[in-house]
């Protein structure tokens, strides 16, 4: 199993620790979904979280912005601290904390609404623009940032639902952005892309790890590889191994994870 | 492959043969079952409209009147108190005269001799709309004026072909010399028949005159019934949907609640009905007959249909949508009213105006809280004359008039499902164009 203490002490030269998980297990119903999972995520790194599927990442990944809160049978166990603040705490309102850690889900899901509505909704009902000019602007910066400025700037008033799919899914990063998260996690977010925007997706997901910590789930190890700094293996619920990226896929101490990454498990 | 195992694609096997059949047979039955709907629909309909469509025609007589001063205003100074104190027997002797003079105005033999014979030639009413004129009109007194009066039940079922001269020896109402007299005005174009605007903005009528009666009071009356079941039943379903459907945790109560209110929607509507008179009127002292207690009644009624409805259409709303908003930090309520309600109202009207629909077409209930019988009430004139005074609805006015003697009623027991059916179609049409101006693809 990995060794988490070490690694974490290795980590804190470095970095600052954005989410720490320590203990947690979860539970649907009787199923024992996360077992003693203990990870620590680094600001400004793209963590990567791969595994076969029904492996618990996507489940781990709901747990950090604890959209896993809207599903009834789900009962979870452990501490998860965002910043040194446990985000399980009764004093923790769930919707300030998704407000901090932004979510990109595995089919694009816009708003059915013109694209600048789908941007400018985050930021309304948080009251991060104080004027339409301010708003105008947030909307502009984000979906710069997503890349689709020159694309859509013509055309905001536009169904965000009548784009491509990869436009769709920049769309909804967008959206994400624009809310100033501090966290980003990304649940398979080019699964239903095809390679160009696929492309597109990743060379934003590198920008945009200049401001946020992202987390990623993904079910392509070369997508894994090229895009994140850190990378998680999980399996059957558990947290098999973490480490450098470059070393889980070269060099890992896990036969568990060899096979997978190897393609004999999965 | 050798030959012997070798089939053609060309000859079919007995079992796909089999298989065809099957096919070909489960279709001829499908198609037979919509033929013989359609053919249901076609006689229904039919059915309605033949015998329903003479109920908006109605023969009129026109009558030159001479107000006479001597009798409508002995005191010659038109005071308008003394002339409505003149009923309207004073009146009848006026128009049978001026009517009597047309006989021979246009040479018309016949055998009646006295102004009197006119009388079942005429609506029973006519006298009072002669009345109600000289009483806004006052000046008029002494002039003659031809008044548009309604033909009796017996002359217009004539003109119809309701009445036949093989009937009329055992009919006291009318005689075989009125028959010929009326052929004579048709004729001579005092008599004719027209489209009948008072049956459709009437107001119901006594059994001996059903000329004059109409489904407009009635009409108000269903009017008000459903303001009343949509201005409870649309908030209160609506809230209870999305109680249930969005914030409700899913355990044995709500189970509980889920399978009651569809039993709910099974329950007989007359159940309702007998709730309505026991809890409204002999408990909490509402008026009996009131359209606010018919509303009420309806309202417990279309509850679970909306429910039902609105639920299902916020289920449909896709869980991605849901997900969105809540991962940018909306809010419960504002991830359900910003974005999941948007996307279900289509569905939540559609089973609203269903549900209107349904309640609008419902007589049980209003059996039992007496919005059925004789209410000949004028229009109200206002809202709250129109929520609390004793009125009728349609569907309870064509059941009253089926329910009557005379074959005048039957054909507007007929004429009045044609005004309910259109209504019907107008709110689904409605219904329809809705769903397709809202629908939204995600």
């Amino acid at each position: 199993m990995y060794d988490y203490s070490t690694a974490s002490e290795t980590a804190l030269d470095q970095k600052t620790i954005k989410f720490s998980a320590r203990n947690v297990q979860v539970y649907y119903g009787d199923n024992h979904a996360i077992k003693d999972v203990n990870v620590d995520l680094e600001d400004k790194t793209v963590t990567a979280f791969i595994g076969p599927s029904g492996c618990g990442k996507s489940t781990f990944l709901r747990c950090l912005n604890r959209m896993n809160d809207t599903i009834d049978i789900c009962r979870i166990e452990g501490d998860i601290k965002l910043d040194g603040e446990d985000i399980y705490d009764k004093a923790i309102d769930p919707v300030q904390l998704r407000a901090k850690v932004g979510m990109v889900f595995q089919k694009p899901n816009p708003f059915p609404k013109s694209i600048y509505d789908n941007v400018a909704y985050g930021p309304r009902i948080h009251g991060l623009a104080q004027s339409k000019t301010d708003l105008d602007e947030i909307v502009e910066q984000s979906l710069r940032r997503a890349a689709l400025w020159d694309e859509v700037k013509d055309r905001l008033a536009a169904p965000g639902t009548g784009m491509s799919g990869g436009q769709q899914q920049r769309l909804c990063i967008a959206r994400a952005v624009a809310t100033a998260p501090e966290v980003l996690l990304m649940d398979e977010p080019c699964s239903a892309l095809d390679p160009i925007a696929t492309a597109q997706v990743e060379e934003l997901i590198d920008e945009l790890r200049k401001k946020f910590s992202l987390v990623i789930v993904t079910h392509s190890m070369q997508q894994a590889a090229r895009v994140s700094q850190k990378t998680a293996f999980f399996h059957l619920g558990n947290l098999v191994e973490f480490g450098e990226t470059g070393q889980i896929f070269t060099n890992p101490t896990d036969e568990r994870t060899e096979s997978y990454i190897t393609g004999r498990i999965g | 492959m050798s030959d012997a195992t070798h089939t053609s694609l060309m000859a079919q096997s007995a079992h796909t043969r089999r298989r065809n059949q099957a096919e070909k047979r489960f279709r001829a039955y499908g198609l037979a079952a919509i033929a013989l709907g359609l053919t249901f629909l076609v006689v229904l309909l039919s059915t309605i409209f033949y015998n329903g469509v003479g109920a908006f025609q109605q023969s009129f007589v026109n009558v030159p009147v001479y107000l006479d001063p001597a009798k409508l205003d002995k005191k010659g100074n038109r005071d308008i108190a003394d002339i409505k104190k003149v009923s309207t027997f004073a009146y009848a002797p006026l128009v049978q005269k001026g009517l009597f003079a047309l006989i021979e105005a246009h040479g018309i033999e016949t055998t009646l001799k006295k102004p009197k014979d006119m009388k079942k030639l005429m609506s029973a009413s006519s006298t009072a709309q002669v009345r109600d004129y000289v009483i806004s009109n006052p000046g008029q007194i002494g002039e003659t004026v031809t008044f548009r009066l309604l033909a009796s039940s017996r002359v217009d079922g004539y003109i119809k072909g309701r009445v036949k001269r093989a009937d009329v020896a055992r009919d006291k109402n009318i005689n075989v010399a009125q028959l010929d007299l009326s052929d004579a005005f048709i004729e001579a174009g005092v008599i004719s028949k027209e489209f009948n605007l008072g049956f459709i903005t009437g107001a119901d009528a006594s059994e001996s005159r059903p000329e004059q009666a109409g489904i407009g009071v009635s009409m108000l009356g269903s009017f008000f019934m459903m303001l009343v079941v949509l201005g409870l039943s649309l908030p209160i379903g609506v809230a209870a949907s999305i109680y249930l459907e969005e914030f409700a945790a899913k355990n044995r109560l709500t189970d509980v609640i889920e399978v009651n209110i569809s039993n709910l929607a099974a329950v007989p509507s007359i159940v309702f009905g007998i709730l309505g008179l026991a809890v409204f009127i002999q408990f909490m002292h509402l008026p009996q007959s009131a359209p606010l207690v018919g509303g009420l009644v309806l309202t417990l009624m279309t509850l679970p249909t909306i429910i039902i409805s609105t639920r299902a259409s916020l289920k449909a709303v896709p869980p991605s949508i849901r997900d969105a908003a809540l991962g940018i930090g909306a809010s419960k309520m504002q991830t359900v009213f910003h974005h999941v309600l948007p996307l279900a109202m289509p569905g939540i009207l559609t089973g609203t105006i269903i549900g209107l629909a349904q309640a609008l077409g419902e007589t049980a209930p209003l059996l039992l809280i007496g919005m059925v019988g004789y209410i000949a009430t004028n229009p109200p004139d206002g809202l709250a004359s129109g929520f609390l005074d004793p009125n009728s609805a349609m569907p309870a006015q064509i059941y009253e008039w089926a329910k009557r003697a005379d074959p005048a009623y039957y054909e507007r027991a007929w004429g009045g499902i044609i005004i309910l059916l259109v209504f019907l179609l107008t709110m689904n049409l409605i219904a329809i164009l809705l769903r397709r101006r809202f629908e939204r693809r995600w």
